[in-house]
């Protein structure tokens, strides 16, 4: 088999870089291991209301569960913030269907799409990658293609493969556990999110609504813990009285939290998404990350192709460095700073932001956010909180 | 020199979620859609994949004796 471009991996970034490249008249093929694109999901499957217009993603009621309106933090003592907007902020989407259409998308762009086709290794013919090898229902496949793109989630098998370092210590993985099940009791226009160092540490519970008394319930935790998410987890709903007996699935996976790859490209490989660790250090969001990645991968792999000089892909690692990489360097810096507060310390921030300026904390100016907490006498008082503070000014 | 280890999985309770193949620095774990794979020569003792895997179904054996 021959192509321009193979895609391994039909999760976010995957599809939306096959139906880019497609669309611009080259030969793609998007290959899953899954037998179903989507499922089994790994994922809450929130996400923010804009990519849909952004990446050009239609808004489809078959993929969107229900919209939200803003979230609500608690602390480990009980002090709740709520950040509520007028307008609908985010989704909560069915990612079983969200994945297969974008791999639909993809395929009625022009590519050609596989699923159950596994990525078993790169071929190498004179020290170049020309293409991959993978397995289709037992059968073995060659598939030669000009670039390889590597969107193959946290695995990133293939990305190691072809020798791009997507090595990231232990600690800046999260493991995550997560039932979607049926649930009462929180207002389900709000995504609610729990924290707390006994609670889970480093991360936090989430409860991502689906129906009015359905939703994702789930935590992530540092994945050098000794205990397991499912130990966290189980041991919240106990503590929090709530029957864990409706359990409609259980969704397993691990988020990669920071340790960003530094080289994207290397010769005709390129990596995106998960593989290429681009997910919000804070929240372990990595949908809009991925897809924005696979926006600016499919960007270079065009002019790449158009130009037909494979050099120009090495401006998808400059351009996304200069974009999103800073970005997201600023947030590892917060992560690793909320990662030394104390119970007491979460306990006093969100006591003190349920009482600022709301308007600027959903406006997600966390400049503004520090200061308002910096000018508070609970925080005065602490040299500690102090210094923590500053060092994000 | 750490003790070497195999690691085992307990199938009952692997979701093949891949978390543990993309923690291990070493390529040593494989999970296709259908199995969990584990390749003792790459394998460097380290337990990552242990601690990171979310429902506890990975564990390690000792490998002595039968170097
Ligand atoms: C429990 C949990 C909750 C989460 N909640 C959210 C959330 O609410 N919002 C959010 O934005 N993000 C969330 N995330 C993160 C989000 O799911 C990922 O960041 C996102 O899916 C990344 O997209 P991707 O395309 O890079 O990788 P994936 O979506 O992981 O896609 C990778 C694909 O590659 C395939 N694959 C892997 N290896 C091979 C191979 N060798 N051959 C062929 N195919 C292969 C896999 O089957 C998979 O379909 C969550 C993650 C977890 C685990
Ligand atoms: S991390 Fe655990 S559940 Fe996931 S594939 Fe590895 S052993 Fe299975
Ligand atoms: S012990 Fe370390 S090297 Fe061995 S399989 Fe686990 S993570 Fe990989």
């Amino acid at each position: 088999m021959r192509y321009d471009v193979v895609v391994v991996g039909s999760g976010i970034a995957g599809p939306i870089v096959a139906r880019n490249v497609a669309k611009e008249g080259y030969s793609v093929l998007l290959i899953d291991k899954k037998p179903a694109i989507g499922a089994p999901k790994q994922c809450a499957e929130g996400i923010n209301i804009k990519v849909f217009e952004k990446y050009d993603i239609p808004y489809d009621r078959r993929f969107i569960n229900r919209e939200i309106y803003g979230a609500k933090l608690y602390s480990p003592s009980g002090y709740e913030l709520e950040i509520r907007y007028k307008d609908v902020s985010g989704v909560i989407l069915e990612r079983k269907v969200f994945d297969k259409m974008l791999a639909f998308y993809a395929a009625r762009a022009g590519a050609d799409v596989l699923a159950r086709t596994e990525a078993l290794d790169v071929i190498r013919e004179n020290g170049a990658i020309k293409g991959i090898k993978a397995k289709h229902e037992g059968e073995l496949l060659e598939i030669y293609a000009d670039v390889i793109v590597a969107a193959d989630g946290v695995e990133s098998t293939i990305a190691r493969k072809a020798g791009i370092n997507t090595y990231a210590p232990p600690h800046e993985f999260d493991s995550a556990y997560e039932y979607e099940m049926l649930i009462e009791g929180f207002d389900p226009d709000m995504i609610h999110l729990w924290f707390g160092n006994e609670i889970a540490p480093r991360g936090y519970v989430w409860v991502f609504p689906k129906d009015e008394d359905r939703a994702n319930v789930g935590i992530g935790i540092n994945s050098d813990n000794p205990r397991t998410a499912k130990y966290y987890l189980d041991k919240w709903l106990e503590e929090n009285k709530v029957p864990a007996k409706k359990l409609l699935e259980i969704n397993v996976g691990v988020v990669p939290v920071g340790g960003f790859v530094k080289e994207l490209a290397k010769d005709n490989v390129v990596v995106v998404g998960d593989a290429a660790r681009q997910v919000n250090p804070i929240h372990g969001g990595g949908m809009a990350e991925a897809m924005e990645a696979g926006t600016i991968a499919s960007k270079w792999i065009v002019k790449a192709l158009e130009e037909e000089n494979l050099e120009l892909l090495k401006n998808y690692t400059r351009e996304w460095w200069e974009k999103d990489g800073k970005r997201l360097e600023r947030v590892l810096k917060i992560r690793k700073a909320v990662e030394k507060l104390t119970d007491e310390d979460l306990d006093v921030f969100i006591q003190v932001l349920s009482g600022a300026d709301a308007e600027k904390i959903a406006g997600g100016d966390y400049l503004e956010v520090i200061k308002a907490l910096l000018k508070h006498p609970k925080v005065l008082m602490s040299k500690r909180r102090m210094a923590l503070l500053k060092e994000l000014l | 020199m750490p003790e070497k280890i195999r690691i085992i999985v307990n199938e009952d309770r692997c979701y093949l979620c891949g978390g543990c193949a993309g923690v291990c620095p070493a390529l040593a774990i494989r999970v296709s859609s259908s199995k969990w794979e584990f390749f003792q020569d790459k394998c460097i003792s380290c337990r990552i994949c242990i601690n990171a895997c979310p429902v506890g179904a990975l564990s390690a054996e000792p490998l002595e004796g039968e170097l």
